[in-house]
C-alpha cells in the first residue's frame, strides 16, 4: 500500500524521499519523509542569516556606548555576542515552537525524537549545543587554515580541521541524516509537507460502462497516476496528455466505440471511478493488485 | 458480487445493461463520514502550529486528542480500503502533523530552563560522579607529571606551556617579574578585563572544554589525554612558582577562579567520558539507541560546563586582578567552589524522585 503511492510519487515527480516509520504511543506507524541535504541547507542559511542580524542588532548598541577605542575589543565583543546568540537562538525556538526554527520553519522542517517520544529539552540543548563542534569550531579553524602568525603551514591546526571535518561530515555517512549532534539527542531532522485535501475524484452519475474483463486491465498504480492527470489543472498540455491517455486506455481494454474530445474526461473519470470501485473490492478480499504487470488473481 | 448501496441515486440508469448497481464506492463513504472531523483537526493543528498549544480554548484542547486519534484510525483504516491517492497522502501528513502537536514539547522555554538547572543538570551531575573521579584524576596526574618534570629541570617548562599561554613568563622570569607582572598585577580597568580578557579566556577554554567532550565520541581517548594535556603546564607553572618561592600566592591568584575553571574543564571532560563509556558499553541496547538515551545526560553537563567557565571567565578576567589579597583569594575561590559542590550535591534531590 505505502509504497504503492512511494512509486507513484517516484514516477511523477521523479524524486523518492526517504522515508522512515515512526510508531505513535497508539501502536500506529505514521509515516515520516527525512529532511533532504538541501533542505536542511537552505534552512540553516535562513537561520545563519537572522543570527547575523541578531548579533548586528545587539553589537552596534552596545559599540556605539562604549566608544570604539580598539579593534581589538570590538571584534572579541563580536566574537562573543554571536556565540550567545546562536546557542540562545536554536534552543529557543526548537523549545518553543515545537522543534523548528524561523528557517525549518520557512523550508517545512521539523525536528523529532526518533523512537516517537515527546521531544525534551534535554534534547534540544544537547543537539544544539553539539553544533559548535560540529560546524562553527571547524568553520573558524578553516577560516585560519593552518596559516600561522609568521605565514608557514601549521600543521597541527591543519591537523585539528581535517579531524572536525569527520563530524562535519556525520549526516553524510549515516542513513538516517544524522548530525553528530542528533545522534547525541536521539532526534532525527524531517520534512513536513502540509497537503491539501481535495474533492473526490469518484463520479455518481455513470454514462459509461466498463466490464470486469477491462477494469483488470490495470492495476493501483496506474489508477493514482490517472488520479494525478486528472487532478491537474486544465491547461492545452493537460488536455493533450488526457487525449493520448484516454487513446491508450481504449486500446488496452478494448473499447471500440470512438469518443468525442468533449467526452474524454468525463470518460476517464468514469473509469477511474469504476477501476477504483473493482480495485479496492479486490484488495478489500485480499487480492490486491499493485500493478498491471502483477498476475491476474482470479479468471472470472 | 453486489456492493453496498447506502445512498440510492435518482439518475441511476445504467446503460451499457450489464446489470451493474449504481456504483458507490466503500472509501469515498468513508470519507464523507469522517471528512468533518479531519477538517476539525487540521483547522486546529494549523492554529498551534503557527501560535502554540495557547491558541487552542479549552473546549478545543479537549477536542483535540479525540480527534487526534480518530484519524489515527481513519488512517488505518484507509490503507487497507482506498486507493485514493491524494487522501492517503493528506491522512499521513493529517496524521503526522497531529502527533507531533499532541506529542510534542509540554514545556515553555522558561520552565524548561528552569526544569534544567534545578532539577536536571545537578541529576545529571550526580549520576556520572564516577566519571568526574577519573577526569580529575586525569587531570591531577597531567599536573603533577607537569610538575615533577619541571621541577627537576626548569627547560621543561617552554616544552610543557604552548609560548601563548606562557606570555612571557618562564625560566628567565625572576621572582620580581612574577610577582608584579603576574600575580599583583595592576587591575586594566573595565573594559579590557571584561571585555577582552574574560572573554578571550571564555572563548578559549570553551572551545577546549567542548573539543574535550565531542571527542568522546572517539572512544574517550582523546578526551582522557586531553584532560591530562590541561594539566602539564598548570603542573609547570606550580614548579616556577615554588622555585620562587611564591607558590601560595600563586595557588591564591589560581584558586579565585580555579575552582570554577578547572571544575568546568573536569565536567566537560567527565561529559565526554560518559559519551564513550556507553559507545564501548552500550550493554541491552544497539549503540545508537544507547548514545541517545544517554548522550542527552553528557550533553547537560557540558551545558553546565560552559555556564561555569563563563563565572569563571568573569572572575579570572574581571575580578582576580581587582582583588590584591592572597587570604582574600582564596576566600572567594573556595567560597565559589564550595557553592558549585553544594548546588550539583543537593539541588533538586527532593524532586527528582
Amino acid at each position: 500500500m505505502t509504497s504503492t503511492y512511494e512509486r507513484t510519487s517516484q514516477f511523477l515527480e521523479g524524486v523518492r524521499r526517504e522515508q522512515r516509520q515512526i510508531i505513535t504511543p497508539e501502536g500506529v506507524p505514521v509515516t515520516v519523509e527525512l529532511a533532504d541535504y538541501g533542505e536542511r541547507l537552505i534552512a540553516l542559511t535562513i537561520d545563519l542569516f537572522f543570527w547575523l542580524l541578531l548579533t548586528l542588532a545587539i553589537f552596534i548598541p552596545i559599540v556605539l556606548a562604549i566608544g570604539t577605542r580598539g579593534g581589538l575589543i570590538a571584534i572579541s565583543i563580536a566574537l562573543f555576542i554571536g556565540f550567545l546568540v546562536r546557542n540562545l537562538y536554536f534552543v529557543y525556538f526548537e523549545l518553543a515552537w515545537r522543534g523548528s526554527t524561523p528557517g525549518k520553519r520557512l523550508v517545512g522542517l521539523r525536528v523529532v525524537d526518533r523512537s516517537g517520544g515527546p521531544l525534551l529539552p534535554s534534547a534540544v540543548v544537547a543537539r544544539n549545543l553539539t553544533r559548535e563542534i560540529e560546524m562553527f569550531i571547524p568553520l573558524g579553524v578553516l577560516l585560519t587554515w593552518g596559516s600561522a602568525a609568521d605565514g608557514s603551514v601549521d600543521w597541527e591546526n591543519l591537523a585539528i580541521a581535517v579531524w572536525l571535518l569527520f563530524f562535519t561530515a556525520l549526516p553524510f555517512i549515516n542513513r538516517d541524516r544524522m548530525r553528530g549532534g542528533d545522534l547525541i539527542a536521539g532526534t532525527m531532522v524531517i520534512a513536513l509537507p502540509k497537503r491539501v485535501l481535495l474533492s473526490d475524484l469518484v463520479e455518481r452519475t455513470v454514462k459509461f460502462s466498463f466490464t470486469e474483463q477491462q477494469l483488470r486491465a490495470y492495476g493501483a498504480f496506474e489508477l493514482q497516476v490517472l488520479e494525478e492527470l486528472l487532478r491537474h489543472p486544465d491547461t492545452p498540455d493537460s488536455v493533450l496528455v488526457l487525449n493520448e491517455v484516454c487513446n491508450k486506455i481504449r486500446h488496452k481494454i478494448g473499447w471500440a466505440a470512438p469518443i468525442a474530445s468533449a467526452d474524454v474526461v468525463p470518460f476517464l473519470r468514469e473509469f477511474y471511478t469504476a477501476e477504483r470501485a473493482f480495485l479496492e473490492r479486490e484488495q478489500l478480499y485480499g487480492k490486491a493488485r499493485p500493478d498491471k504487470h502483477a498476475p491476474p488473481t482470479r479468471t472470472a | 458480487m453486489t456492493m453496498d448501496v447506502s445512498a440510492p441515486d435518482p439518475a441511476a440508469s445504467t446503460p451499457g445493461g450489464t446489470g451493474k448497481p449504481e456504483l458507490v464506492l466503500k472509501s469515498s463513504e468513508f470519507r464523507k463520514g469522517r471528512e468533518g472531523g479531519w477538517r476539525e483537526l487540521e483547522g486546529l493543528v494549523d492554529r498551534v502550529e503557527r501560535r502554540g498549544m495557547h491558541a487552542l480554548s479549552l473546549d478545543e484542547l479537549q477536542r483535540l486528542p479525540i480527534l487526534y486519534r480518530a484519524a489515527l484510525s481513519s488512517l488505518s483504516v484507509a490503507r487497507t480500503i482506498a486507493l485514493d491517492r491524494n487522501l492517503l497522502l493528506y491522512l499521513e501528513s493529517l496524521a503526522l502533523r497531529a502527533f507531533l502537536a499532541v506529542y510534542g514539547p509540554r514545556l515553555s522555554p522558561r520552565e524548561g530552563l528552569r526544569a534544567f538547572f534545578g532539577r536536571e543538570l545537578p541529576a545529571a551531575v550526580r549520576s556520572a560522579r564516577w566519571h568526574i573521579l577519573i577526569a580529575a584524576l586525569c587531570l591531577l596526574v597531567g599536573t603533577a607529571l607537569g610538575f615533577v618534570l619541571a621541577v627537576q629541570d626548569e627547560a621543561w617548562f617552554s616544552s610543557l606551556v604552548p609560548s601563548g599561554l606562557a606570555g612571557g613568563r618562564g625560566p628567565s622570569s625572576t621572582r620580581d617579574d612574577l610577582y608584579r607582572d603576574e600575580i599583583f598585577a595592576p587591575w586594566p580597568g573595565p573594559v579590557e578585563s571584561f571585555g577582552i580578557f574574560a572573554n578571550v579566556l571564555f572563548s578559549h577554554n570553551t572551545l577546549v572544554g567542548i573539543m574535550t567532550f565531542g571527542l568522546g565520541m572517539a572512544a574517550g581517548v582523546p578526551t582522557v589525554l586531553l584532560a591530562a594535556y590541561q594539566g602539564l603546564p598548570l603542573g609547570a607553572f606550580l614548579a616556577l612558582h615554588y622555585h620562587r618561592g611564591l607558590t601560595v600566592d600563586f595557588l591564591g591568584w589560581l584558586a579565585i577562579h580555579g575552582t570554577t575553571e578547572l571544575g568546568a574543564l573536569i565536567m566537560f571532560a567527565a561529559g565526554g567520558l560518559v559519551i564513550a563509556e556507553k559507545l564501548l558499553f552500550p550493554g541491552r541496547h544497539s549503540r545508537l539507541e544507547n548514545l541517545a538515551i544517554h548522550g542527552r545526560l553528557a550533553a547537560q553537563m557540558a551545558v553546565g560546563a560552559v555556564l561555569m567557565l563563563f563565572v569563571a571567565a568573569i572572575l579570572e578576567g574581571g575580578f582576580r586582578q581587582l582583588v590584591q589579597s592572597t587570604p582574600l583569594r582564596f576566600a572567594i575561590g573556595l567560597t565559589v567552589g564550595a557553592l558549585w559542590l553544594a548546588y550539583f550535591c543537593f539541588c533538586g534531590r527532593r524532586k527528582s524522585r
